[in-house]
This record gives structure tokens, C-alpha cells and sequence, in this order.
């Protein structure tokens, strides 16, 4: 079955492991950046060795989203950048095949278990079943 | 049991060999690249438990065999043309002894697949997928581990290149001097993924330098009077030499005049030196061949502050001729500051502003020069300005502390 494993981080976070620290957010130091690396890439390199991992990404920073709306006279809206420091949104997801919810809670728990600096905020780790094609029939 | 790193060095080695052996005998270049495939995953499979066979390459072309006039088979039979059957293998093929499994090995077919997989058809990614399968006899798995790209992604970009080149006449080409530089950009593509990869723990993507080297050698010795190809082959030596001291202790980047040159490979650029100082004496230098001379004279230098820095602005004015691009001028630029003064590299700058002023490099380049100026307001801004414009996080935190350093 397939799901959709989702974390989250606000700009402040963002800024922070590029080394610009602000009150809601510690700055990152090289070591954190490495520790953190280190334990995402052993995850990844375990689902990529089990056939687990369908795909696994990091996002750029909200600052560099984009949003295309409908406005009133029914044209298109874009506009750049529209976040606020303080939200959190998503931040890196993977794509995985696991057999049963049980085995990719296990999964999205050691991801959790990343290391950070002291004091650095928590968001939870979001897991979506993704949904399947009606199987053929006969 | 796996295999050990020599008998993969030797599978990779062969890889080439058994597909060219297939491909002249069979065609089908889809199924015989598939069929390699499976024979070196046999091989890996097989080999640590009853040894590697006398002859290797023997042993791939035979399995390659079987599992190829297999899959031709299962294809004709899913179209049920079932009477096809005969005609599609060559006559002989159910009694002659496999193609080319007791001659010599084609060398050239290394070559010769090389300048398939750079078709003029193919898009680079795929030329670059190509190549790294049917020449490097890298998995599709390593290979999309390398590039960070699923792996069913990978698949169906090598599976749709190789549905491109299917019906090519399998020999070099009759133009194959032009492809020449096709190929040596493929390559130069895969070394710079390699060479430049410093986030993510996979050492495959460190791997890829290697790789794209040691083609690059087998290039070299099959051609050995094209300066390009020598001049590419040094690019690549002397560069990769740095690699040690070009990151710090927790994965961060170190600027080429910061670097612990104790650390740089003094083999890799004693070679590298001799190739571009022979290749430079066989007539006009090309790109490749300026930009390894220009790599030498800094891995020649036993510190950065001793670095002949009029040699190098010398050969970039050549340079910057026959390669026109803005990448190359920025590079002069900083040439300029160093022979001429902070602000002479300053005023090159502004010519740039419109090819490059999108991306990083620019202010990044305008925060160094500020800085050595001595302007650190505008120095501090230029280099948040271009963190700003990076999406790699060690380019960020590299431009952040720079700034940070000029901070009153």
C-alpha cells in the first residue's frame, strides 16, 4: 500500500539550518546540519534497500512558493511568496510502499527521532494512505 | 555473499565488451542492452559462491546469449507469430558457439557505444542514463541513486533512449568526429554530479567522478591524439584532486584559497599536469584543454597566495574567446581582481548583470570582490543577496556565514 509521509517546517526553520537563527528557531551549526543528514540518508538508504521508497524529496523554502488562483473577473492570480514567518508548511515528503499503516508509523518514528539543535522546534510527522486504481475486473 | 570490489570493477570492465559481442551478432540493441543487464546481475549472484570463471567475459556473453534469444522469443510468441521465430535469431544460433566469446575483445566497441548513447536524438539526461548503463554496466538503481531520481523514473528514460537508437546501425558512425564533442560533454556532465554532490550520504554520487573518469581514461587511450579528450581527462584529474580539502570536517564548503593543499592528491596531479602539458603541444587548445591548464597552474601552487595569477588571466582571455559564454567572463573576473585589483574585477562585472544576474554565482562572485575591497556593507548585501538565490543548502550556509563574518 502506498502513503504519503510528510514533514513540516515554518520560513524561521528554513532560515535557521542556512545559520540564520531568530527567536522561534536556534540556528543551525555545521554539526547539526551533518548529524541531521546522516540520520535522514541511513533512513533512505534502508527504504531504498528494502523497495520501500517509491520517491523522497525536499522542498525549497515558502519564501519561494508560488500560488495560481482564480480572481473575481475569473482570470488567474499568481503570486509569489505569499507565506508568513510563523506557519508551518511542508517541508520534504516520501512516497512509500509499505506492507501494512503499522510498518510505515515505524518509519515516520525514526524520522522523528532526527536529530536537531536543542530547543529547535517539533512538528508532528504526517503519514496520507494514498489512494489505489479500482483493480481489474475478472 | 557479495562480490568484492574487484570482480565489480571487472564486471563494470566487460560490460561493454558483451554488449557490442551481442549486438553485432543479434541487433536489437533494447534486448541485448537488457540482456547484459541480467547476465552481470548472474554474475554478482553467482560468482561469490562458485568463483569467477576463467573466462569472464566468455561466461557473460554465453548467459547474455540465452536470456537474449530468450526475451526475442517470449516477444514473438506475445505476438503470436510464432513461425517469425527462426528468422528473427541468426540460423546458426541454436548450434555455433556464442559471438565473440573465444576472440579477442572489440576495444573499440566501448567506443562504439559511447557514440550511441551520445545519439543527436537523445536528450543529455538521457544521453547521460545511456551511457552510464550500456557503458559504465552501472545498475539502473545506482544510477538513479546518483541523480536522486526514482528509480522507475530512470528506467523509463533509459528504456525510452534506448527505443530511440533501436534501429541505429551499431558501428561508429560515419561523422563520429562530430559526436566527439557530445561525448566528452556527457562525460564532463557525469564527472561534475559526481565532483559537486556534497549533500546526501549516498557514495554513489561521489562515485560518479570516479566513473566519469575512468571512461574518460578509456577514451583516452583509444584516442590518444585528440588533445580534447587528454585536455578533458586532465580537467578532470586535476580537479578531483582537490576533493578532500574541498569540504571541512562536517560536509561544509571550502573555498579553493582556504584549502589544506597537504590534501590534495599530488598523483592525481602530477598526472594531470603531464597530460594537459602534452596536449597543449598538439596544436590549438580547445576548451578543455585551456580550462586544465588553467586548473594546473592553481594545483601547481604551493599556496594560494603563490598562485600565478597573470598565467591564468592569460589563458582565460583565450579562454573567453572560443568559448563566449558569461560562466567563463565571471571566472575572468575574478582573474582580473587578482593580477589588477579588486575593483578592475568589480567593473567586469557589469556586463554580466543580464545572462547571470537570475542566478547566485554573480553576487556571490560581487560579495568576494566587495569584501577584498574593503565596501563590507555592500560586500555583506551582494552575499545575502545571493544566498537568497540558491536553493543548495551548503551554498546557503556558506553565503550566510560570509556575510555574517563582515558583521560591525
Amino acid at each position: 500500500m502506498k502513503y504519503l509521509v510528510m514533514v513540516q517546517g515554518t520560513q524561521a526553520d528554513y532560515e535557521a539550518m542556512q545559520g540564520k537563527g531568530s527567536e522561534g528557531s536556534v540556528a543551525w551549526s555545521q554539526e547539526d546540519i551533518q548529524a541531521m543528514f546522516a540520520h535522514m540518508g541511513a533512513i533512505n538508504d534502508d527504504l531504498a534497500e528494502s523497495g520501500e521508497m517509491i520517491d523522497a524529496q525536499g522542498l525549497v523554502e515558502p519564501a519561494k512558493t508560488r500560488h495560481v488562483t482564480l480572481g473575481d473577473d475569473g482570470k488567474s492570480v499568481i503570486t509569489d511568496g505569499p507565506y508568513s514567518e510563523t506557519k508551518e508548511l511542508l517541508a520534504g515528503y516520501w512516497v512509500l510502499d509499505c506492507a501494512s499503516l503499522e510498518r510505515v508509523t515505524e518509519i515516520a518514528e525514526r524520522v522523528l527521532q532526527c536529530p536537531q539543535p536543542a530547543g529547535a522546534p517539533v512538528y508532528p510527522v504526517v503519514i496520507r494512505p494514498i489512494g489505489e486504481a479500482p483493480a481489474d475486473i475478472g | 555473499m557479495s562480490v568484492t570490489p574487484e570482480t565489480e570493477d571487472l564486471l563494470r570492465r566487460h560490460a561493454p565488451q558483451v554488449l557490442g559481442a551481442l549486438v553485432r551478432r543479434y541487433g536489437h540493441f533494447d534486448f541485448a542492452e537488457d540482456a547484459v543487464q541480467e547476465a552481470l546481475l548472474a554474475a554478482a549472484e553467482q560468482w561469490p559462491r562458485t568463483g569467477v570463471p576463467d573466462n569472464p567475459r566468455g561466461w557473460l556473453i554465453r548467459v547474455g546469449s540465452r536470456r537474449l534469444t530468450d526475451a526475442l522469443r517470449a516477444e514473438e510468441a506475445r505476438r503470436a507469430r510464432e513461425e517469425k521465430v527462426a528468422a528473427l535469431a541468426p540460423r546458426d544460433a541454436f548450434t555455433a558457439p556464442p559471438p565473440g566469446a573465444d576472440r579477442a575483445p572489440r576495444e573499440d566497441d566501448t567506443l562504439t557505444l559511447l557514440f550511441l548513447s551520445c545519439h543527436p536524438d537523445l536528450t543529455p539526461p538521457a544521453q547521460i542514463a545511456l551511457t552510464l548503463r550500456a557503458v559504465g554496466g552501472l545498475t539502473t538503481a545506482e544510477i538513479a541513486r546518483a541523480y536522486l531520481v526514482p528509480e522507475a523514473t530512470m528506467a523509463q528514460r533509459i528504456s525510452r533512449a534506448k527505443q530511440k537508437v533501436r534501429g541505429v546501425r551499431f558501428g561508429r558512425p560515419d561523422n563520429w568526429e562530430n559526436r566527439l564533442p557530445a561525448v566528452l560533454q556527457t562525460l564532463y556532465l557525469i564527472f561534475n554530479e559526481g565532483y559537486t554532490a556534497t549533500s546526501g550520504t549516498s557514495l554513489t554520487r561521489r562515485e560518479l567522478a570516479g566513473e566519469a573518469i575512468r571512461l574518460t581514461r578509456e577514451v583516452h587511450r583509444l584516442l590518444p591524439d585528440r588533445g580534447e579528450v587528454a585536455g578533458l581527462l586532465a580537467l578532470m584529474l586535476l580537479t578531483d584532486a582537490r576533493r578532500e580539502a574541498r569540504t571541512g570536517p562536517y560536509g561544509e564548503l571550502v573555498p579553493l584559497d582556504e584549502q589544506d593543499r597537504d590534501r590534495w592528491d599530488k598523483a592525481a596531479i602530477d598526472e594531470g599536469v603531464d597530460l594537459v602539458t602534452r596536449a597543449l603541444t598538439r596544436g590549438p587548445a580547445g576548451p578543455y584543454q585551456l580550462r586544465a591548464a588553467i586548473a594546473a597552474v592553481h594545483d601547481e601552487a604551493p599556496s594560494a597566495q603563490e598562485t600565478d595569477w597573470e598565467e591564468i588571466l592569460g589563458l582565460y582571455d583565450v579562454l573567453v574567446r572560443i568559448v563566449p559564454g558569461p560562466v567563463e567572463r565571471l571566472n575572468r573576473a575574478v582573474a582580473v581582481a587578482m593580477v589588477r585589483g579588486p575593483r578592475a574585477g568589480l567593473a567586469e562585472l557589469a556586463s554580466l548583470e543580464d545572462e547571470l544576474g537570475a542566478g547566485h554565482r554573480l553576487d556571490a562572485v560581487r560579495g568576494h570582490l566587495l569584501e577584498r575591497a574593503g565596501a563590507h556593507d555592500e560586500a555583506r548585501a551582494a552575499y545575502e543577496a545571493a544566498a537568497a538565490k540558491t536553493l543548495s543548502l551548503p551554498e546557503q550556509r556558506y553565503l550566510h556565514a560570509r556575510a555574517a563574518r563582515l558583521r560591525p
